[in-house]
């Protein structure tokens, strides 16, 4: 009987924590995680580039595009790049135009300038409609400086004032491209 | 050859023999007759008594004297069975204290993964159900559910509470769907300093049965996280915890 009697106390006791843990508790953890991975997005700021000349005449026709980029790379071995592009050439004809120009020398080139993150282009580029070429590169662990906002690109572009181009109003579609690893 | 003698009892009981045999032949006056083993040895052990020859009646004797505690016993125990198949009235006060309660039963187990959905730096988001019951005293009882950050963002150079590498960064929540109480206003800020509204629970709501509680048998609501997306988090992985709380009073 003694027995019995210490085995129903034994389970009564045993038994006793599973009833309060039915009863809830009045305060839990939970972990949250996140996990960064390289990322760029880039906004242009001027939805267009107007290239005006000034000054005497045939000056080049010159102009800017400025953008906001936000970059984070890998911080071993990552990298990245804000490219640009012709997509479209200028059209209608009998104008500028980057894939056949009327004269030899005749380009559409820009020049870089950054405010944050990242290395600005060097020198003067050309734009092509064939490649991409550079305005900015970032190494590993590159990060976007100026947030929320953005860091900033400036291309400066200049295009040959040809007088061979007929009056009238051209335009080309550039298309810039960022991208991190 | 047996040796015997005859002594008689009362009328309708055994008449004994002296004996000196193995084996003898007990007459009653009735005319009922048995066989005895008995030794060489006279029976008889006082006046009238029949001692080697009522041996068997003492047995019954014996028999009904340790029988009887038995069914006194028997009687007892049968008693309210009897008693219960009478009619019986009675009163039995019951008296329950319910006192105001608040349980979280459930927080998810693996963490709440906050993810990127879309174009690039969009804010990183994640929810938390939480399964709770909840009992506010009559009139003038009240009751939250709560929620605080208790240990910060680790490893470091990546997403902080208490100190974001970029001013307005922020872990940030909204409640939805609370099936008991009140779910948070707006967007809410964790704060590893304080801790912020979930739920909020007026006097007089409780968890289960119907009638003035909630239906359901636990409940729940869903916690919304949204942290933002700094290009300056270095890449790794990241974890804080939280601690949530329910009150009830």
């Amino acid at each position: 009987m003694k027995k019995i009697l210490t085995l129903v106390g034994v389970a009564l006791l045993l038994t006793a924590p599973l009833a309060h843990a039915q009863l809830g508790s009045s305060s839990g953890t939970t972990t949250v995680t996140v996990a960064p991975v390289a990322e760029a997005a880039l906004n242009i700021t001027n939805g267009s580039t107007p290239l005006t000349s000034a000054g005497t005449n045939f000056t080049n026709y010159t102009g800017s595009t400025s953008l906001t980029y936000y970059i984070r790379t890998t911080l071993s071995g990552g990298s990245g790049s804000i490219t640009l592009k012709v997509t479209t050439d200028f059209s209608p004809a009998n104008g500028p135009s980057v894939t056949t120009p009327p004269s030899t020398g005749d380009k559409l080139a820009y020049t870089c300038t950054l405010s944050g993150a990242g290395t600005a282009c060097s020198g003067s580029q050309t734009a092509s409609t064939s490649s991409s070429t550079s305005v900015a590169t970032f190494g590993a662990d590159a990060h976007t400086v100026t947030f929320p906002g953005g860091d900033t690109a400036t291309t400066a572009w200049t295009l040959t004032n040809d007088p061979k181009y007929k009056t009238g109003s051209y335009s080309a579609v550039v298309t810039f491209t960022i991208s991190a690893s | 050859m047996a040796q015997f003698e005859m002594t008689r009892s009362k009328p309708g009981t055994f008449v004994a023999l002296r004996v000196r045999a193995k084996r003898i032949l007990i007459v009653s006056e009735q005319g009922r007759y048995q066989f005895g083993s008995l030794d060489m040895r006279t029976f008889l052990s006082g006046p009238r008594s029949l001692s080697g020859v009522m041996s068997p009646l003492e047995r019954v004797g014996r028999l009904i004297a340790r029988l009887a505690p038995l069914v006194v016993w028997g009687a007892l125990l049968l008693a309210p069975i009897r008693l219960r198949a009478a009619t019986l009235t009675t009163t039995q006060t019951l008296k329950a204290v319910i006192s105001p309660l608040g349980g979280l039963f459930s927080l998810p187990l693996s963490p709440v993964t906050l993810a990127k959905t879309g174009t690039a730096f969009n804010n990183y988001t994640g929810s938390l159900a939480i399964n709770y019951r909840e009992r506010t005293t009559q009139s003038t009882g009240g009751g939250t559910i709560t929620v605080q950050a208790t240990a910060d963002f680790t490893p470091a150079n990546g997403p902080s509470i208490a100190s974001p590498p970029s001013t307005g960064d922020k872990l940030t929540y909204t409640c939805s769907g609370a099936t008991l109480g009140t779910n948070c206003s707006g967007t809410q800020t964790v704060s590893t300093t304080a801790a912020t509204n979930v739920v909020t629970f007026s006097a007089s709501e409780c968890t289960g049965g119907g009638g003035s509680c909630s239906t359901a048998s636990t409940n729940s609501v869903t916690v919304n996280f949204t942290l933002t997306n700094d290009p300056k988090y270095k890449t790794g992985s990241y974890s804080a915890t939280l601690t949530v709380t329910i009150s009830a009073s």
